[in-house]
């Protein structure tokens, strides 16, 4: 479903990105993964066509981004890592706004509001102001606004940054949930988080890929002998060992 | 594909009044304006005795160049600082869509503002017999005075994601455009008739005389599409940062 060949990002004499391919099939649920400044928001923005890359491509069903990023833009839903909400809007009045622009047609709008409100479990706060909201019920709201248009690609940029554990779990569920209908991106700093989504991980290191493997196998691979059982976290501290100081 | 564009014109326009009107600021300033026009409506009339209302739009006039920036500095500039440019930009909109449906939104109200002044045109039609014609000039002077001065706010607010400055560079190219006529009595020659031609006063004045004249609507018509032109340029640049 996205093919990225050799795409690069430099912001001034900074090289965000380096030569970053990679294939993601449809249906897959694959996390981003890289310390802050790696360069995983900057990749999300140009498949979502927000940025453009310095050089290289981008191809979502065979149609180039770059090229035709309106067209891109409706088969993609995204939540960046701060929800993108209007304050002063209720949540109806607001995912009403995104319907509108995200063209879903007239007749289906108040159905597929009703759906996401049920999905992102909002029902309780639909007419209340964005404003008043938790920061749980916000981040719902945000990631309600991304299916709204129900699109084949879902990429969530730490969806779960700053909930509680419970709505971390519900939030969690929910993109389970989504995934039956599509392929789902996210990037996560909380790495138990991504091991229980996602099946497929791309590491990025300053702004290189540097690791592209489906789970189970990433965990294998670097499983020693006679020694404790790997998890994500221990694995993304190999890979930054030099970074790290213990 | 051009219904559909101006579908999300309208969609765009008609949620930027709405958020608006969700504000204190959006009643604020209707209230402040319309009490302002009318202290000096009655004071203008009681002084001239005349049915006209040739000096009410010269004050109009001058307080939309204080007043514009205040309604535009949010415009664009918000949607960055809250990150709110990014759910526009990377929903199915193309950026003209984006800046017509923010301009127009604006222009609504300030229609709105203009309408309320209305009442001016019933008073002087009550008590005399004003040139019905030369008013409705003057109105559409003044209303393509405004939607010229939100076009410049519309462009400043799409430099940067601050409000203050956003508002600042507005005033700045207003005051510039406002008060270059000023300067005429220092130079003369062609540099006289550019200061002439580039300033607001000069092109306002002819409207509000009942004189419409080619050039001036030129005037207006082509300032407004520059700045909406550079708006999306402002905007497009921002994919390539």
């Amino acid at each position: 479903m996205i093919i990225t060949k050799n795409v690069c990002k430099k912001y001034g004499a900074f090289q965000a990105l380096d030569n970053v391919s990679f294939e993601i099939k449809r249906g897959e649920i694959v996390g981003f993964l890289g310390k802050n400044g790696a360069g995983k928001t900057s990749l999300m923005r140009i498949l979502t066509s927000y940025l453009q890359a310095t050089s290289g491509e981008v191809f979502i069903d065979g149609i180039d981004v770059a090229k035709n990023s309106l067209q891109i833009r409706q088969k993609i839903g995204y939540l960046p890592e701060t929800p993108p909400l209007y304050d002063n809007m209720s949540v109806k009045d607001y995912l009403r706004f995104a319907a509108e622009i995200k063209d879903v047609p007239a007749k289906r709008r108040r159905r597929q509001i009703d759906k996401v409100l049920e999905q992102c479990q909002l029902e309780g706060v639909s007419h209340k102001t964005i404003s008043t909201l938790s920061k749980g019920y916000k981040q719902r709201v945000g990631i309600a606004q991304a299916i709204i248009h129900e699109p084949a690609l879902l990429i969530l940029d730490e969806p779960t940054s700053g909930l509680d554990p419970i709505q971390n779990r519900q939030v969690r569920q929910l993109i389970q949930d989504l995934n039956t209908e599509r392929t789902v991106i996210l990037s996560s700093h909380t790495l138990a988080e991504i091991e229980q989504v996602a099946q497929r991980v791309l590491m990025i290191k300053a702004g290189k890929l540097i690791v592209d493997e489906d789970l189970p196998t990433l965990i294998k691979q670097n499983q020693l002998e006679h020694q404790p059982a790997l998890n994500l976290e221990d694995i993304f501290i190999k890979y930054h060992q030099e970074e790290c100081v213990v | 594909m051009c219904g559909l564009i101006m579908n999300k014109v309208y969609f765009i326009a008609k949620k930027e009044l709405l958020t608006y009107f969700k504000t204190p600021m959006a009643y604020i300033i209707l209230l402040l304006s319309i009490c302002i026009f009318n202290v000096f409506f009655f004071m203008i009339i009681d002084q001239n005795r005349e049915v006209s209302l040739q000096n009410v739009f010269q004050i109009m006039e001058f307080m939309f160049v204080f007043l514009v920036p205040l309604l535009t500095m949010r415009l664009l500039s918000e949607e960055k600082s809250t990150g709110t440019m990014e759910f526009l930009m990377t929903a199915p909109l193309s950026n003209n869509a984006i800046v017509l449906g923010k301009y127009l939104g604006m222009l609504t109200f300030f229609s709105l503002l203009i309408a309320m002044t209305g009442i001016y045109f019933v008073i002087i039609e009550y008590f005399g017999a004003p040139d019905i014609l030369t008013t409705l000039s003057g109105y559409l002077g003044i209303w393509l005075e405004g939607a010229f001065f939100i076009a410049i706010g519309l462009m400043t607010s799409s430099w940067t994601q601050n409000q203050i400055i956003a508002a600042m560079s507005a005033y700045a190219i207003l005051f510039l455009l406002y008060f270059s006529a000023s300067f005429t009595s220092y130079v003369s020659g062609p540099g006289e008739i550019i200061i002439q031609q580039f300033s607001t006063l000069t092109h306002l004045e002819n409207f509000v005389a009942g004189i419409m004249t080619p050039a001036d609507l030129i005037y207006y018509i082509s300032g407004i599409l520059f700045c909406l032109v550079l708006t999306r340029l402002s905007i497009e640049n921002r994919r390539l940062k």
